[in-house]
């Protein structure tokens, strides 16, 4: 099952999503990106319904280059999380709602400081220093109320986010096999190997 | 002619609801069991004097709150099986043993449950004030206080911050004491209750408040209470009170 | 599964002596999951008035959102800041206009108004998620710990409470109220409103 998580250090923020893309019991993917690179020191996990995902993930992605374009600045993460949010909030109560689960990791330039919202598809918008969705998330957060310190250099948050991955590999019985793991901080945004 | 041809459900529903609250808190050397004395289904009063609560024996009472009827036919049976050790053995049973046997009657309708929760409150062979609850199938423990029924959501968390101290921290160089006075924990059963009567539908009329002492303990905490009556049977044993006080019928 | 109780979340309010207090938890839930313990539910309207929102979270944001742009037109059209009483008013006629679709909110709104004297004069109001007011002269409760609140609190509270008593008693009834709901919790923070100054205060609560 989908599964991503998320968590902020001292400076950066770390976004981790599976890379499978399944339907019913068949996986049809097993490469699949599901982290969007949204601006410069924007990311953005998504996972959800089956075709609303990439749809409204792409017309995030799109809105949030055209504010820039338009503006010549981007949107702060704190900015960019209440528009994500309220186009879900709107979508829940029009006629055919958006299913997505969103986790928004930025770097605020204005106040460099790391800022990761949990975003569901009803619109609830929390900011928090780490999250999860999908089944993985029972397991994740435990886990990360234990060893999440938002002090952490990011070798340690990178190792907070490998016991999180193993422990749902280990105890998750439909447990993807692969994730895509980015990071952004003052340098941008950046993917690593685990 | 229409109905012949639809298939019909039919169905018997052996339960009801009939409000009301119960309370029980036990002391040092005494237990204070309390329930309100409305009785009603639905939004109609059936009664405003039901009582809930029963002394058992001289050091054990039984407060039985849910399904009237069934609360009613269980402390009977209750009652029935402690006369019948009375025969046997010459003596009242135990509090310990009286919850255990709640507990084994309650779990033989494991099935076809007693919907009525049950908290029997007395003095413990060691002289010890003693509260034991019970759920409709026979789970029980035993604690110093406990609220159950309709308002049991209401006047519960009020008693974890009034006797158990919850969420309060004691002044420094001292503690919370383990077992409060008598007249304190008369005032918060009566309090407790005029709240619940405040905000709960199926809560008020009329309250009981039965009070057991231990073998020896004085009449200490009891004096000033007006229309106290004494329900003692045997001499020179556990004393057991009860007193009654109004509560707002609206 | 109630959309009341989807996300989790209590508030309550209380009257004293020249003051209010208004109080909530800090919990948002996916039913029995706790996602986080620093979710705000209480908002600054005026420098007098705070509005407590507990229901479904997306509903929360929703309507902050709403009542600050309904509240900065009226400040610019009026030209001066709106009273309790009216927002009041305000709040109960935004949730009516979503009467057959409605927000998943039961809003307690705390504040000060002004008294033809020049003193205040404690106002508190609750309504459901349709709107419909209860102006009450003590205390109202909303969210999924209410029937807990409502008892512990007709127990403690009493009139006329001085700001640091209030404290207490809206603390101590928020505390063991969340204390026995499983959707309520994680932390609280209270505002005690006076005359001159708001106190926010964040309590120290179980964590279970």
């Amino acid at each position: 099952m989908e599964t991503s998580f998320a968590l902020t250090g001292k400076g950066y923020v770390i976004v981790a999503a599976d890379t499978t893309a399944a339907r019913s019991i068949v996986k049809m993917k097993v490469d699949e990106d599901k982290i969007k690179e949204l601006s410069s020191h924007l990311l953005m996990a998504y996972s959800g319904e089956p075709g609303d995902t990439v749809q409204f993930a792409e017309y995030v992605e799109r809105n949030i280059r055209l504010y820039q374009i338009r503006n010549l600045y981007p949107l702060r993460p704190s900015a960019a999380a209440s528009w994500v949010r309220r186009s879900l909030a709107e979508s829940l109560r029009s006629r055919n709602s958006y299913t997505v689960s969103l986790l928004l990791g930025g770097y605020d330039l204005a106040t460099h400081t790391p800022n990761l919202y949990w975003i569901d598809y009803l619109g609830t918008s929390v900011e928090v220093p780490f999250a999860a969705h999908g089944y993985g998330s029972y397991f994740a957060l435990s886990l990360l109320d234990r060893y999440h310190d938002p002090e952490a250099s990011l070798e340690e948050g990178l190792a907070t986010l490998k016991r999180c991955i193993d422990e749902v590999s280990k105890r998750l019985v439909v447990s993807p096999g692969k994730y895509k793991v980015k990071i952004v901080d003052k340098d941008g945004v950046r993917e690593v190997e685990l | 002619m229409a109905s012949l041809a639809h298939p019909q459900q039919r169905q018997f529903n052996p339960y009801s609801e009939n409000g009301g609250t119960i309370l029980a808190i036990a002391g040092a050397d005494f237990s204070v069991i309390a329930g309100d004395t409305r009785q009603s289904e639905g939004y109609s009063i059936q009664t405003r004097y039901a009582p809930k609560v029963f002394r058992l024996t001289d050091r054990a009472v039984l407060a039985v709150n849910g399904f009237a009827a069934d609360g009613n036919m269980f402390v009977k049976k209750v009652k029935q099986r402690l006369e019948w050790y009375r025969h046997a053995h010459a003596k009242d049973m135990p509090l310990r043993a009286i919850a255990r046997l709640i507990q084994t009657m309650l779990y033989a309708r494991r099935f076809f449950p007693y919907y009525v929760y049950n908290i029997l409150g007395g003095i413990e062979e060691d002289g010890t004030g003693a509260v034991y609850s019970f759920d409709p199938v026979g789970s029980y423990e035993r604690e110093a206080c406990r609220a159950a029924g309709a308002a049991s959501s209401l006047v519960q968390p009020f008693l974890d911050n009034q006797i158990y101290f919850k969420n309060q921290r004691p002044a420094p160089g001292t503690s919370h004491p383990v077992h409060l006075p008598l007249p304190t924990v008369l005032s918060i059963v009566i309090d407790s209750f005029t709240s619940a009567t405040e905000r709960h539908i199926e809560v008020g009329d009329g309250l009981e408040i039965y009070v057991v002492l231990a073998k020896g303990r004085n009449l200490q905490g009891l004096e000033g209470i007006r229309g106290m009556q004494e329900l003692t049977v045997t001499e020179d044993g556990e004393r057991v009170f009860v007193v009654r006080r109004e509560l707002k019928k609206d | 599964m109630s959309i009341m109780e989807y996300n989790g979340g209590s508030v309550i309010a209380m009257v004293g002596k020249d003051c209010v207090a208004i109080a909530s938890d800090l919990r948002l839930g996916n039913q029995a999951l706790s996602i986080s313990s620093n979710f705000q539910k209480i908002f600054p309207v005026t420098d007098r008035i705070y509005l407590g929102l507990p229901g479904l979270a997306t509903d929360v944001t929703t309507l902050r959102e709403r009542f600050r742009y309904r509240v900065n037109m009226y400040t610019i059209k009026e030209e001066r800041e709106i009273e309790p009483e009216t927002f009041a008013h305000l709040v109960s006629s935004t949730l009516y206009e979503h009467r057959f679709g409605q927000y998943f909110i039961e809003p307690v709104i705390a504040g000060l108004s002004k008294t033809p004297s020049g003193g205040v004069k404690p106002f508190i109001a609750a309504t459901d998620i349709i709107g419909c007011l209860n102006f009450a002269k003590d205390f109202v409760v909303a969210g999924t710990a209410s029937s807990k609140l409502f008892g512990v609190a007709e127990g403690l509270w009493e009139p006329d409470l001085e700001p640091e008593d209030l404290f207490e008693t809206i603390s101590q009834s928020l505390l063991n109220a969340v204390d026995r709901d499983a959707f309520s919790g994680w932390g609280a923070i209270v505002h005690v409103i006076t005359k001159d100054k708001v106190t926010t205060r964040t309590l120290k609560g179980r964590m279970d």
